[in-house]
Protein backbone atom coordinates (compact mmCIF):
# COMPACT_ATOMS: atom_id res chain seq x y z
CA UNK A 1 0.00 0.00 0.00
CA UNK A 2 2.84 2.52 0.46
CA UNK A 3 4.22 1.31 -2.04
CA UNK A 4 1.51 1.89 -4.45
CA UNK A 5 1.22 5.84 -2.44
CA UNK A 6 5.25 6.24 -3.31
CA UNK A 7 4.72 5.37 -6.82
CA UNK A 8 1.50 7.85 -7.37
CA UNK A 9 3.56 10.63 -6.06
CA UNK A 10 6.31 9.63 -8.65
CA UNK A 11 4.58 9.44 -11.84
CA UNK A 12 2.30 12.21 -10.18
CA UNK A 13 5.22 14.62 -9.78
CA UNK A 14 6.27 13.80 -13.63
CA UNK A 15 3.15 15.02 -15.34
CA UNK A 16 3.39 18.02 -13.00
CA UNK A 17 6.50 18.70 -14.34
CA UNK A 18 5.31 17.75 -17.70
CA UNK A 19 2.23 20.74 -17.44
CA UNK A 20 4.58 22.84 -16.33
CA UNK A 21 6.75 22.41 -19.80
CA UNK A 22 3.42 22.45 -21.88
CA UNK A 23 2.55 25.70 -20.54
CA UNK A 24 5.93 26.98 -21.01
CA UNK A 25 5.98 25.96 -24.70
CA UNK A 26 2.31 27.58 -24.89
CA UNK A 27 2.74 30.82 -23.62
CA UNK A 28 6.46 31.95 -23.60
CA UNK A 29 7.41 34.71 -25.91
CA UNK A 30 9.92 33.48 -28.35
CA UNK A 31 11.35 30.87 -29.77
CA UNK A 32 14.70 30.18 -27.57
CA UNK A 33 12.67 30.59 -24.33
CA UNK A 34 10.06 27.79 -25.47
CA UNK A 35 12.83 25.62 -26.07
CA UNK A 36 14.17 26.46 -22.48
CA UNK A 37 10.55 25.51 -21.35
CA UNK A 38 10.41 22.45 -22.91
CA UNK A 39 13.29 20.65 -21.24
CA UNK A 40 11.18 20.27 -18.19
CA UNK A 41 9.67 17.67 -19.74
CA UNK A 42 12.56 15.26 -21.10
CA UNK A 43 14.39 15.60 -17.47
CA UNK A 44 12.31 15.48 -14.59
CA UNK A 45 8.95 14.27 -16.41
CA UNK A 46 10.51 11.46 -18.25
CA UNK A 47 12.45 10.09 -15.27
CA UNK A 48 9.37 10.82 -12.69
CA UNK A 49 7.53 8.46 -14.36
CA UNK A 50 9.99 5.96 -15.42
CA UNK A 51 11.16 5.79 -12.10
CA UNK A 52 7.72 4.99 -10.93
CA UNK A 53 7.27 2.72 -13.62
CA UNK A 54 10.77 1.05 -12.51
CA UNK A 55 9.43 0.58 -9.03
CA UNK A 56 5.80 -1.06 -10.07
CA UNK A 57 7.76 -3.26 -12.36
CA UNK A 58 10.51 -4.85 -10.48
CA UNK A 59 8.97 -5.35 -7.03
CA UNK A 60 5.44 -5.60 -7.34
CA UNK A 61 4.84 -7.47 -10.42
CA UNK A 62 8.53 -9.05 -10.64
CA UNK A 63 9.17 -8.56 -14.12
CA UNK A 64 12.45 -8.05 -14.73
CA UNK A 65 12.74 -8.19 -18.18
CA UNK A 66 10.09 -4.36 -18.12
CA UNK A 67 11.96 -2.50 -15.87
CA UNK A 68 15.51 -2.92 -17.33
CA UNK A 69 13.58 -1.97 -20.39
CA UNK A 70 11.93 1.44 -18.89
CA UNK A 71 15.30 1.60 -17.78
CA UNK A 72 16.89 2.08 -21.56
CA UNK A 73 13.88 4.40 -22.19
CA UNK A 74 14.90 6.75 -19.44
CA UNK A 75 18.71 6.26 -20.49
CA UNK A 76 18.16 7.07 -23.88
CA UNK A 77 16.49 9.74 -23.41
CA UNK A 78 18.11 11.52 -20.94
CA UNK A 79 21.75 11.12 -22.73
CA UNK A 80 20.37 11.88 -26.61
CA UNK A 81 18.09 14.31 -26.37
CA UNK A 82 20.48 17.53 -25.66
CA UNK A 83 22.04 16.41 -29.04
CA UNK A 84 18.54 17.95 -30.58
CA UNK A 85 18.46 20.47 -28.61
CA UNK A 86 21.65 22.06 -29.62
CA UNK A 87 20.90 21.08 -33.43
CA UNK A 88 17.90 23.33 -32.98
CA UNK A 89 18.82 26.38 -31.51
CA UNK A 90 22.20 26.72 -33.50
CA UNK A 91 20.32 25.49 -36.62
CA UNK A 92 17.55 28.35 -35.89
CA UNK A 93 20.00 31.17 -34.92
CA UNK A 94 22.67 30.68 -37.73
CA UNK A 95 19.32 30.44 -39.98
CA UNK A 96 18.29 33.79 -38.68
CA UNK A 97 15.26 33.49 -36.69
CA UNK A 98 15.61 36.23 -34.09
CA UNK A 99 13.45 37.45 -31.30
CA UNK A 100 11.46 39.99 -31.55
CA UNK A 101 12.27 41.95 -28.77
CA UNK A 102 16.26 42.12 -28.61
CA UNK A 103 18.05 39.93 -25.78
CA UNK A 104 19.51 41.22 -22.84
CA UNK A 105 22.93 40.37 -24.02
CA UNK A 106 24.02 38.83 -27.31
CA UNK A 107 27.75 37.46 -27.50
CA UNK A 108 26.56 35.10 -30.25
CA UNK A 109 26.10 37.99 -32.78
CA UNK A 110 29.18 39.51 -32.96
CA UNK A 111 30.20 36.16 -35.12
CA UNK A 112 27.99 37.35 -38.27
CA UNK A 113 28.86 41.09 -38.72
CA UNK A 114 25.89 41.75 -37.76
CA UNK B 1 39.09 9.93 -39.81
CA UNK B 2 41.28 8.27 -37.77
CA UNK B 3 42.20 4.64 -37.94
CA UNK B 4 40.16 2.11 -36.34
CA UNK B 5 42.14 0.69 -32.94
CA UNK B 6 41.79 -2.87 -31.70
CA UNK B 7 41.21 -1.46 -28.36
CA UNK B 8 38.01 1.00 -29.58
CA UNK B 9 36.74 -2.39 -31.58
CA UNK B 10 36.53 -4.38 -28.11
CA UNK B 11 34.80 -1.40 -26.22
CA UNK B 12 32.30 -0.62 -28.38
CA UNK B 13 31.44 -5.32 -28.97
CA UNK B 14 31.12 -4.66 -24.71
CA UNK B 15 29.14 -1.97 -25.05
CA UNK B 16 26.75 -3.52 -27.78
CA UNK B 17 26.57 -6.51 -26.12
CA UNK B 18 25.55 -5.18 -22.93
CA UNK B 19 22.52 -3.59 -24.71
CA UNK B 20 21.86 -6.68 -26.93
CA UNK B 21 21.51 -8.23 -22.97
CA UNK B 22 19.61 -5.44 -21.33
CA UNK B 23 16.95 -5.82 -24.69
CA UNK B 24 16.78 -9.32 -24.77
CA UNK B 25 17.03 -10.42 -21.14
CA UNK B 26 17.67 -14.49 -21.41
CA UNK B 27 20.42 -16.32 -21.63
CA UNK B 28 19.23 -18.92 -24.24
CA UNK B 29 22.76 -19.45 -26.25
CA UNK B 30 20.66 -19.18 -29.50
CA UNK B 31 19.65 -15.54 -28.77
CA UNK B 32 23.85 -15.49 -27.51
CA UNK B 33 25.26 -16.46 -30.86
CA UNK B 34 23.04 -13.71 -32.77
CA UNK B 35 23.77 -10.92 -30.38
CA UNK B 36 27.54 -11.18 -30.91
CA UNK B 37 27.75 -11.84 -34.08
CA UNK B 38 25.41 -8.59 -34.52
CA UNK B 39 27.83 -6.98 -31.86
CA UNK B 40 31.23 -7.99 -34.08
CA UNK B 41 29.59 -6.51 -37.31
CA UNK B 42 28.59 -3.11 -35.51
CA UNK B 43 32.01 -2.62 -33.66
CA UNK B 44 33.66 -3.49 -37.30
CA UNK B 45 31.94 -0.30 -38.91
CA UNK B 46 31.21 1.87 -35.63
CA UNK B 47 33.93 2.35 -33.48
CA UNK B 48 35.89 5.05 -35.56
CA UNK B 49 33.32 7.38 -34.98
CA UNK B 50 32.73 6.56 -30.84
CA UNK B 51 36.02 6.16 -29.45
CA UNK B 52 39.72 8.11 -30.14
CA UNK B 53 41.39 8.04 -27.00
CA UNK B 54 42.23 5.77 -24.35
CA UNK B 55 39.84 3.25 -24.23
CA UNK B 56 39.89 1.30 -21.12
CA UNK B 57 39.99 4.37 -18.53
CA UNK B 58 37.01 3.25 -16.80
CA UNK B 59 39.11 0.58 -14.64
CA UNK B 60 40.75 3.17 -12.52
CA UNK B 61 38.36 3.01 -9.74
CA UNK B 62 38.93 6.49 -8.66
CA UNK B 63 37.15 7.73 -11.79
CA UNK B 64 34.58 5.10 -11.63
CA UNK B 65 33.63 6.23 -8.36
CA UNK B 66 33.65 9.94 -8.89
CA UNK B 67 31.52 8.87 -12.05
CA UNK B 68 28.55 7.50 -9.93
CA UNK B 69 28.86 10.77 -6.97
CA UNK B 70 28.59 13.40 -10.66
CA UNK B 71 25.33 11.32 -11.10
CA UNK B 72 24.10 12.47 -7.70
CA UNK B 73 25.66 16.13 -7.79
CA UNK B 74 23.68 16.46 -11.47
CA UNK B 75 20.51 15.25 -10.19
CA UNK B 76 20.16 17.71 -7.41
CA UNK B 77 21.22 20.67 -9.85
CA UNK B 78 18.82 19.33 -12.30
CA UNK B 79 16.21 19.38 -8.99
CA UNK B 80 16.85 22.58 -8.41
CA UNK B 81 16.89 24.03 -11.71
CA UNK B 82 13.60 22.42 -13.09
CA UNK B 83 11.82 23.57 -10.09
CA UNK B 84 13.03 27.15 -10.91
CA UNK B 85 11.83 27.06 -14.32
CA UNK B 86 8.23 25.48 -13.44
CA UNK B 87 7.66 28.49 -11.22
CA UNK B 88 8.13 30.57 -14.11
CA UNK B 89 6.11 28.81 -16.05
CA UNK B 90 3.19 28.47 -13.72
CA UNK B 91 3.63 31.92 -13.28
CA UNK B 92 2.67 33.11 -16.85
CA UNK B 93 5.99 33.15 -18.01
CA UNK B 94 6.27 36.64 -16.96
CA UNK B 95 9.59 37.63 -15.27
CA UNK B 96 11.92 36.13 -17.76
CA UNK B 97 15.08 37.90 -18.93
CA UNK B 98 16.92 36.15 -21.74
CA UNK B 99 20.47 36.15 -23.46
CA UNK B 100 22.91 34.62 -24.93
CA UNK B 101 26.60 34.79 -22.46
CA UNK B 102 29.72 33.76 -23.76
CA UNK B 103 32.07 31.83 -21.12
CA UNK B 104 35.06 30.42 -20.83
CA UNK B 105 35.97 26.71 -20.25
CA UNK B 106 38.71 25.00 -18.19
CA UNK B 107 38.14 21.48 -19.76
CA UNK B 108 40.14 19.88 -22.27
CA UNK B 109 39.11 16.94 -24.93
CA UNK B 110 36.47 15.53 -26.77
CA UNK B 111 34.41 14.14 -23.97
CA UNK B 112 34.93 16.27 -21.30
CA UNK B 113 33.38 19.14 -23.60
CA UNK B 114 30.54 17.11 -24.57
CA UNK B 115 29.42 16.20 -21.37
CA UNK B 116 29.80 19.49 -19.82
CA UNK B 117 27.94 20.65 -22.80
CA UNK B 118 25.19 18.15 -22.31
CA UNK B 119 24.82 18.63 -18.61
CA UNK B 120 24.52 22.06 -18.92
CA UNK B 121 21.79 21.98 -21.87
CA UNK B 122 19.82 19.28 -19.81
CA UNK B 123 19.65 21.65 -16.76
CA UNK B 124 16.50 23.75 -17.57
CA UNK B 125 17.01 27.51 -17.82
CA UNK B 126 21.04 26.81 -19.82
CA UNK B 127 21.56 25.65 -23.38
CA UNK B 128 24.98 25.30 -25.27
CA UNK B 129 24.48 26.65 -28.74
CA UNK B 130 28.36 26.35 -29.72
CA UNK B 131 31.70 25.68 -28.82
CA UNK B 132 34.65 27.78 -29.92
CA UNK B 133 38.34 28.34 -29.09
CA UNK B 134 40.05 31.27 -29.22
CA UNK B 135 43.95 31.36 -28.05
CA UNK B 136 43.86 28.31 -25.95
CA UNK B 137 40.76 29.39 -24.09
CA UNK B 138 37.61 27.02 -24.82
CA UNK B 139 34.23 29.46 -24.16
CA UNK B 140 30.96 28.02 -24.84
CA UNK B 141 28.06 29.83 -25.78
CA UNK B 142 25.00 29.58 -23.83
CA UNK B 143 21.44 30.87 -23.52
CA UNK B 144 20.47 31.92 -20.38
CA UNK B 145 16.65 32.25 -19.61
CA UNK B 146 17.59 34.75 -16.59
CA UNK B 147 20.63 36.75 -17.22
CA UNK B 148 21.33 38.25 -13.41
CA UNK B 149 25.39 38.46 -14.55
CA UNK B 150 26.68 39.96 -17.36
CA UNK B 151 30.53 39.37 -16.72
CA UNK B 152 31.56 36.07 -18.15
CA UNK B 153 33.71 34.88 -15.33
CA UNK B 154 31.00 35.32 -12.73
CA UNK B 155 28.01 34.34 -15.16
CA UNK B 156 30.38 30.99 -15.53
CA UNK B 157 30.50 29.91 -11.60
CA UNK B 158 26.48 30.44 -11.33
CA UNK B 159 25.58 28.26 -15.08
CA UNK B 160 28.20 25.50 -14.47
CA UNK B 161 30.19 26.25 -10.85
CA UNK B 162 29.95 22.37 -9.70
CA UNK B 163 29.68 20.55 -12.45
CA UNK B 164 32.97 21.58 -14.07
CA UNK B 165 34.68 20.92 -11.15
CA UNK B 166 33.59 17.44 -11.05
CA UNK B 167 34.12 16.73 -14.72
CA UNK B 168 37.59 17.68 -14.38
CA UNK B 169 38.35 15.57 -11.12
CA UNK B 170 36.98 12.77 -14.07
CA UNK B 171 38.68 13.23 -17.02
CA UNK B 172 41.94 14.31 -15.31
CA UNK B 173 45.12 12.67 -16.77
CA UNK C 1 -4.61 -5.99 -16.55
CA UNK C 2 -4.50 -4.86 -12.52
CA UNK C 3 -6.89 -2.82 -10.93
CA UNK C 4 -4.40 0.69 -11.06
CA UNK C 5 -6.92 2.71 -12.23
CA UNK C 6 -4.83 5.54 -11.94
CA UNK C 7 -2.26 4.66 -14.58
CA UNK C 8 -4.81 5.02 -17.00
CA UNK C 9 -5.72 8.35 -15.71
CA UNK C 10 -1.83 9.79 -15.74
CA UNK C 11 -1.46 8.59 -19.53
CA UNK C 12 -4.31 10.25 -20.68
CA UNK C 13 -3.53 13.72 -19.08
CA UNK C 14 0.05 12.96 -20.70
CA UNK C 15 -2.04 12.29 -23.69
CA UNK C 16 -3.82 15.55 -23.29
CA UNK C 17 -0.83 17.29 -22.67
CA UNK C 18 0.39 16.28 -26.21
CA UNK C 19 -2.74 17.45 -27.75
CA UNK C 20 -2.25 20.83 -26.15
CA UNK C 21 1.75 21.16 -28.12
CA UNK C 22 -0.52 20.05 -31.15
CA UNK C 23 -1.23 23.30 -31.09
CA UNK C 24 1.89 25.37 -30.93
CA UNK C 25 2.89 22.66 -33.63
CA UNK C 26 0.23 23.99 -35.78
CA UNK C 27 0.23 27.63 -35.17
CA UNK C 28 4.57 27.96 -34.57
CA UNK C 29 5.37 30.75 -36.57
CA UNK C 30 9.45 29.30 -36.89
CA UNK C 31 10.12 26.00 -38.14
CA UNK C 32 12.30 25.57 -35.04
CA UNK C 33 8.62 26.14 -32.86
CA UNK C 34 7.25 23.06 -34.34
CA UNK C 35 10.14 21.08 -34.12
CA UNK C 36 10.37 22.04 -30.35
CA UNK C 37 6.22 21.42 -30.22
CA UNK C 38 6.67 17.70 -32.52
CA UNK C 39 9.67 16.74 -29.83
CA UNK C 40 7.59 17.86 -26.41
CA UNK C 41 4.63 15.49 -28.42
CA UNK C 42 7.30 12.68 -28.97
CA UNK C 43 8.25 12.41 -25.35
CA UNK C 44 4.97 12.55 -23.91
CA UNK C 45 3.37 9.92 -25.92
CA UNK C 46 6.25 8.04 -25.21
CA UNK C 47 5.55 8.37 -21.14
CA UNK C 48 1.78 7.30 -21.65
CA UNK C 49 2.62 4.31 -23.72
CA UNK C 50 5.05 3.40 -20.55
CA UNK C 51 2.07 3.92 -18.19
CA UNK C 52 -0.52 2.00 -20.78
CA UNK C 53 2.14 -0.85 -21.02
CA UNK C 54 2.26 -1.21 -17.08
CA UNK C 55 -1.22 -1.33 -16.77
CA UNK C 56 -2.37 -3.61 -19.43
CA UNK C 57 0.87 -5.91 -18.77
CA UNK C 58 1.81 -5.98 -22.62
CA UNK C 59 5.76 -5.92 -22.52
CA UNK C 60 5.39 -5.00 -26.56
CA UNK C 61 4.56 -1.57 -25.88
CA UNK C 62 7.81 -0.88 -24.13
CA UNK C 63 9.78 -1.66 -27.45
CA UNK C 64 7.68 0.68 -29.69
CA UNK C 65 8.07 3.23 -27.29
CA UNK C 66 12.28 2.70 -27.02
CA UNK C 67 11.55 2.85 -30.85
CA UNK C 68 9.68 6.00 -30.96
CA UNK C 69 12.19 7.89 -28.34
CA UNK C 70 14.93 6.94 -30.50
CA UNK C 71 12.94 8.03 -33.87
CA UNK C 72 12.06 11.16 -32.17
CA UNK C 73 15.15 12.48 -31.84
CA UNK C 74 16.60 11.67 -34.82
CA UNK C 75 14.00 13.75 -36.98
CA UNK C 76 14.54 16.50 -34.37
CA UNK C 77 18.84 16.89 -35.48
CA UNK C 78 17.94 16.18 -38.90
CA UNK C 79 15.67 19.60 -39.12
CA UNK C 80 18.42 21.23 -36.80
CA UNK C 81 20.86 20.66 -39.62
CA UNK C 82 18.48 21.38 -42.31
CA UNK C 83 18.34 24.66 -40.82
CA UNK C 84 21.51 24.76 -40.38
CA UNK C 85 22.75 26.53 -44.30
CA UNK C 86 22.53 30.35 -44.33
CA UNK C 87 20.35 30.18 -47.40
CA UNK C 88 17.38 31.13 -44.59
CA UNK C 89 18.85 34.00 -43.21
CA UNK C 90 17.37 37.12 -43.88
CA UNK C 91 18.91 39.72 -45.12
Amino acid sequence: MILRIVIDVLIGLGAIFALAGTIGVQCMPDLYSRMQASTCITTLGVMGVALGGILYEAILMGNAAAAVKIGVILLLVITINPVGAHAIMKGSYRGGFRPDKPMETDDFREDFNE
Amino acid sequence: MPKTKFSAVCSTFVICMAFWLALTWTLDPQELIAGVIVSIVAALFSARFFIHEKAFWFFNPVKALSMVAYVFVFLWELIKANVDMAKRCFGGCKNINPGIVKVPVDVDGLYPEAMLANSITLTPGTITLDIAEEDGQNYFYIHWIDVSETDRVKAGEIIKGRMERWIRRIWSK
Amino acid sequence: MSNWIELVIFAVLLAAFAVINLYRLCKGPTPGDRMTAGDSMDILITCAMVLFAMYTGRTILLDISIISAMLGIIDTMLVGRYLDNGRWRKK
